[in-house]
Parts: structure tokens; C-alpha cells; sequence
């Protein structure tokens, strides 16, 4: 424990550097501004940013990433509360009583529930995610090829049954986005697959290309064949934060704590992100909490508890990712890209040949939580504000940064055209409820996953059994088994209760 | 034949066809089989059949008029209710592909700065936004302050493009102090 703490006072040491303090700060006001805006999404913010982190330093890129991710699950609530205009998923939960409390004549009372929520939530987790990733990244030191298969097919499984859309259209999304994968030369036999003659393709398909192509020209297309048409604003005349007294938060420390607690284990499992540490949680209040009958009616505990989740869900979902190397999450999977592009594998090693990094990043994400909190409790007012912005030019914008990305991978035109084409994908998957995350996912772990599974059929010559009589991967296997069933029994819940 | 079950299946049919093309190709893959070991192919068949599995799954299932599916659970917790059906504008949509189709076809002949800029006020105006003063100030802001990060700062290598228009990659870099 006493080396933890050593190597964290270190990592605050490295996050205070003025380079890793720039990208802290403008870290946490983009992902703010993410948030704020409608049209923007929090996977998308993190993975229009990747790009401009290839001069940057692997520190001070992962702080920016992180920066985005954490801030990007706080700032949607201050639309969802004042406007009723959720940012995010993440944030629908905040206009039942988020909103409802504003409507009452308390936005700022809710404001202030919410700061508190987000900084409890996260300071939380983030203590959590030191104390459990480095026992689990020496845990996963004793993983071989079947085990790292095991898992990763763990983590693929998971976002289909866990994401939005259809189970068909998930798994229909995930193989498209690992065969996308497999497009290159092939690292075993040195054979091309999938490159046309070309000899671009014959280096892959940038996983950068496919992300900002289905985040970003995806989502933007998705806005304008709906005309950048918002709900109408009301106007708040002044905006602002009132924090709850130390009485009024003692009163649901519980609560509070089993929030936030929840958030980080939701975080933990890769799929479930921040949206459904958001949702869980409020419907568990709703259904067992002491005020349950009160929700929906703008009390604290529906404003607490969908925050203090969602902000969580953030340390939670860092942990398997620097740990185990397996995000669970579209955001996590871009600050996995960025880890890759310096040259960093996380995983049970990194902890040993590049803990310093890790740590800065660790550090940064208590740093901050801090400073979100205090932008978000002196800069509302322009931070609302910004939804004055057409939102043309915003998406106008967002197109261009879409193009840079592009342009500046490999310097090729063809990386551009490779890009648009997943623009157009991704509008297609939105469109027909074709869920983008596992494509996403699938373009990241499926050569991670196909360089596990023929690790092991080497070394195990074609045994197909090793994955289900090994202990540690035959336990994941019928953990990746009941993932996959989940949504059945989900579906032969409803058909029940339906029928009752 | 019912028409519903032929317009929801048809993605799924779009898919099976990506699936065929594709194992078609995969059977083209060349490499010097070694013994006792799996071919590169391996993995994308494996992905393919996935593929094509699902979506057989899925063309049966809308035949047979099972309409509800299992869905992700994020899915089942995320609907609002509250959010009315919005209205939508496919030639709008249609024009923003034609827009940046056209975009990557000259970016690499009129440069960065010049293809991006009228990208970006062709693409406000097709949004249906009509603040001329503000389309034009906000694009050309853009394009400086771009020009101003990557070009000076990031050192991002973009499309000067082709003579003459390279001039004004030229003209911009100088009055940024490049």
C-alpha cells in the first residue's frame, strides 16, 4: 500500500507539470462543452481529440482523454436540469428529477446536488480504481494466451449484450468491425487480406479512421438528415450552483455511497458504461430506496444517485483497461487507441515498465475531478451559454476535425475517403438501429483477440478444449456464456410480465 | 409474401450478400500453408460466419413474424418517452454526402484551407442556417485559427494543394508567421 502511495505523490508530481496541466484543463472544458452540447457525444469528443495527441507526449495525451471522458459524464446535467435537454444518454435520468427539482423553483439547488454527486462518485472510484488495478494487473500477470483470449472474448460479448440495439444487430456490427480488422498483412504468414492490391490497405485499416469515420461524420450525418433541429430553449435568466449543507448530505450517505459503489463495479464490467451506471442506479433507488415513492418528484436521492453512478463508472472503467488492457467502453477503447499509438500495450505489464504513466493518470483523474467541479460551479453561466451556438457550425466544425484526423494519420488521401466511408457506415448503423460501439470494439480487440486464440492453438496444437478446462479462462468462458444470455432473460422477463 | 418482413429483413440480406462477397475473398487469401497450423484465413471466416449466421437468424425470424428481439440492455433502459418524432430532411442528407465526397476530391487539388473553408460555409448554408455575417466570420475564423494550430503549433503535414491555389496555403502560413 505505502508503494501506492508512493508512486500516486509521484504521479501528482508528473501531472503538475505545466504541459499535463494545459491538457487537464482544456481536457475538462471540452469534455464540458461535449456534454453541454446535444450534438455531441462524449465517445465522439474523446475520439475527435486522439488525433491532435500524436505530437503530444503518451502523459499528457492520456490526461487530456481522460480529462474529456470524466468531465463529459458531468457537464450534459446542467442542460438536462435547466433545459430539459439531455447531452448525453448518461443524462435522461437527470430530467426526472433533476428537472423536475428546477421546475420547483431549486435549479440551483439540483446544480448543487449534482456537482456534489459527480465529485463524491468520482473521487470514490478513482480511489478504488489505485487500490484495485494494480492486485488485478498481478492477478492477470498469470494469464497465458487462453486466458487473455478468454477475456477478451469476454469483453466483445459483453458490449453486445450490454449496448443498445438489437442482439442480432450487435453481433452483426462486432463481426463487421473484426473483419475490418483483419484488412493488412496478415502478422503470422506475412499474407494480405483484404487489400485490393493496394498498398495502404496492405498496412490495415487505422483503427483512428474507423473511429472518427462511424463517431463522427456517422453522427453528424445522423443530426443533419434531422435538419440540426433542437428542442426549443427556455431561458434561465442566471444559472447558478447552490451546494446542499453538510446536514443535507449526511442524510443520504448511504445512498450516496451504494451510488457510487455501483457506478464503479458497473465500470468495472466492460460494455456497461457510464450510461448504464446512470440508469441502474436510479431504477434500483427508485425501486428500493427509502424514498422511493417520492422519485420522480425532484428529490436529491434522483439526482444523486444516476450522477454519483455515471461519474464512477469512470474510475471503474479504467481499471480492466490498464490493467487487463481490455476497454469496456467506446471512450476507454479511443484512450486504449492513444495508449497503442505511443507505443504502449496496457495490460498486466505496463504497471511494471511504465507505472509512472499510469500514475499521472491516476493523479489527473483526482485532479480533475477537482477542477471540474470548480469550473462547473463558477463557469456555468458560459458554459450554458454555449447552446446559443448553431448547431450547424458546431457540426460544421466537427466535420473539419473529422478531416484533420484523417488527414494527418498517415498523410493520405486515401485514409480520408477510408474515413468517409465509415461516416456513411456509421450513419447506416444508426439509421438501422445497428449499434456502432461493438464495430468499434471489434476493429480494437479482434486482432488482440485473433493474436490470442492462435497463440493458443499454437501452443496448445488445436486443442479447442483448453479455453473451457483451463480454471481461470473455463471461468470466464461460462461468465462470456451468461453475458450473452443475459439479454434472453431479460427478454423472457418482460414477455412475463407482459403476460401477467 | 408480407412486405414488412421483406423491408425489415433487407438489411439483413445486405449482410448476408457482404458475408458471401467476403468469403469469396477470403478463399483468394494466398499464403505457404504450414502443417498443424491454421491458415490466415482462420479468423475472418470465423468472423464471416458469425455474419452470416446472424443475419439467416434474423431473415427467418422476420419471416416467421417473431417481431420482438432480445435486445442490449442499455437499449431496454434508455427509451425516453418524451422526445417527440423528429422530422427529417433526406436531400439534406444526401447533399451533406455529395459535400464531403466533393471535399476529398479537391481537398488534395485547391489545399486544406480552401476546400475546408467552403466546406464549411456550403455545409452551415446546407444545414439550413441563414446568418450570412455569422457563416462567413465563423468559417473564416475557423480556417485561421486551424491554420494557426496545425500548421504553426502541431506541425500537421495538410494539402498545400496544386498551383495556383497553393498560393493561398502560402499566403496564410506567412501572415500567421510561418
Amino acid at each position: 500500500m505505502a508503494d501506492i502511495l508512493l508512486h500516486l505523490a509521484n504521479g501528482f508530481v508528473d501531472c503538475l507539470t505545466p504541459l499535463n496541466l494545459a491538457m487537464l484543463f482544456i481536457g475538462i472544458v471540452l469534455g464540458l462543452l461535449i456534454g453541454v452540447l446535444p450534438g455531441l457525444t462524449l465517445v465522439m469528443g474523446v475520439a475527435l481529440a486522439l488525433p491532435f495527441t500524436y505530437r503530444l507526449g503518451v502523459t499528457p495525451s492520456i490526461v487530456l482523454l481522460t480529462a474529456i471522458y470524466v468531465s463529459g459524464t458531468y457537464g450534459g446535467a446542467f442542460t438536462a436540469i435547466l433545459f430539459r435537454i439531455p447531452g448525453e444518454p448518461i443524462d435522461v435520468p437527470m430530467l426526472w428529477d433533476g428537472y423536475t427539482m428546477a421546475r420547483k423553483g431549486k435549479p440551483a439547488k439540483a446544480l448543487g446536488w449534482t456537482l456534489v454527486a459527480a465529485l463524491g462518485g468520482g473521487l470514490l472510484a478513482a480511489v478504488i480504481m489505485v487500490v484495485l488495478t494494480h492486485p488485478l494487473a498481478r492477478f492477470a500477470l498469470r494469464f497465458s494466451s487462453p486466458e487473455y483470449f478468454a477475456v477478451l472474448l469476454f469483453g466483445l460479448t459483453s458490449v453486445v449484450a450490454l449496448g443498445r440495439g438489437s442482439l442480432g444487430n450487435a453481433l452483426i456490427s462486432l463481426a463487421a468491425g473484426m473483419l475490418i480488422a483483419t484488412v493488412g498483412t496478415d502478422e503470422t504468414y506475412g499474407a494480405y487480406r483484404f487489400t485490393f492490391g493496394s498498398r495502404v490497405l496492405a498496412d490495415g485499416i487505422e483503427f483512428l479512421v474507423v473511429m472518427v469515420g462511424v463517431y463522427g461524420i456517422g453522427e453528424v450525418l445522423a443530426r443533419l438528415e434531422k435538419g440540426f433541429t433542437g428542442r426549443p430553449i427556455e431561458r434561465v435568466a442566471n444559472a447558478r450552483t447552490e451546494l446542499p449543507t453538510l446536514r443535507e448530505i449526511s442524510a443520504i450517505k448511504s445512498m450516496f455511497l451504494r451510488s457510487s459503489l455501483l457506478g464503479t463495479v458497473i465500470g468495472l464490467i466492460p460494455g456497461a458504461g457510464a450510461t448504464i451506471a446512470s440508469f441502474v442506479s436510479y431504477g434500483l433507488e427508485a425501486q428500493f430506496g427509502k424514498r422511493k415513492k417520492e422519485m420522480g418528484t425532484g428529490v436529491a436521492e434522483g439526482i444523486v444517485a444516476p450522477q454519483a453512478a455515471a461519474t464512477a463508472s469512470v474510475g471503474g472503467a479504467l481499471v480492466p483497461l490498464l490493467a487487463l488492457g481490455i476497454p469496456g467502453s467506446g471512450a476507454t477503447a479511443v484512450i486504449l487507441g492513444a495508449f497503442m499509438l505511443h507505443g504502449i500495450q496496457p495490460g498486466p505489464q505496463v504497471l511494471a515498465t511504465s507505472s509512472a504513466i499510469v500514475y499521472a493518470v491516476f493523479a489527473s483523474l483526482f485532479l480533475g475531478l477537482a477542477l471540474m467541479c470548480l469550473l462547473g460551479y463558477f463557469a456555468i453561466q458560459p458554459l450554458v451559454k454555449i447552446l446559443d451556438f448553431p448547431e450547424a457550425a458546431v457540426s460544421a466544425y466537427v466535420m473539419m476535425l473529422c478531416f484533420v484526423g484523417a488527414l494527418s494519420i498517415r498523410n493520405n488521401i486515401v485514409d480520408l475517403w477510408l474515413m468517409i466511408g465509415f461516416g456513411v457506415i456509421g450513419y447506416l448503423f444508426e439509421k438501422f438501429k445497428f449499434p456502432v460501439a461493438p464495430l468499434v470494439l471489434g476493429v480494437i480487440l479482434g486482432p488482440l483477440a485473433e493474436g490470442a486464440f492462435m497463440n493458443s492453438m499454437i501452443s496448445f496444437g488445436n486443442d479447442w478444449t483448453i479455453f473451457f478446462t483451463r480454471p481461470i479462462a473455463g471461468t470466464i468462458m461460462v461468465f462470456t456464456f451468461a453475458m450473452l444470455m443475459l439479454p434472453f432473460v431479460q427478454q423472457w422477463r418482460a414477455r412475463r410480465v407482459a403476460a401477467a | 409474401m408480407d412486405s414488412s418482413a421483406i423491408r425489415s429483413s433487407l438489411p439483413y440480406f445486405v449482410g448476408l450478400a457482404v458475408a458471401a462477397l467476403l468469403y469469396f475473398l477470403v478463399r483468394q487469401i494466398e499464403y505457404a500453408e504450414r502443417p498443424g497450423m491454421l491458415g490466415p484465413d482462420f479468423w475472418p471466416t470465423a468472423a464471416i460466419l458469425l455474419m452470416a449466421t446472424v443475419c439467416v437468424f434474423e431473415i427467418l425470424r422476420a419471416f416467421a413474424g417473431m417481431r420482438s428481439q432480445a435486445q442490449g440492455i442499455a437499449e431496454v433502459l434508455e427509451t425516453d418517452d418524451s422526445a417527440p418524432p423528429a422530422l427529417t430532411y433526406p436531400r439534406t442528407l444526401v447533399g451533406g454526402i455529395v459535400l464531403v465526397v466533393v471535399y476529398a476530391v479537391v481537398v488534395d487539388v485547391i489545399g486544406f484551407l480552401l476546400s475546408t473553408f467552403l466546406f464549411l460555409v456550403a455545409f452551415m448554408y446546407l444545414g439550413r442556417y441563414r446568418n450570412h455575417a455569422v457563416i462567413w466570420i465563423f468559417s473564416t475564423g475557423a480556417i485561421l485559427l486551424s491554420a494557426l494550430i496545425f500548421m504553426r503549433f502541431a506541425y500537421v503535414s495538410l494539402p498545400r494543394g496544386w498551383p495556383p491555389f497553393d498560393a493561398v496555403t502560402d499566403f496564410v502560413r506567412i501572415m500567421l508567421g510561418g
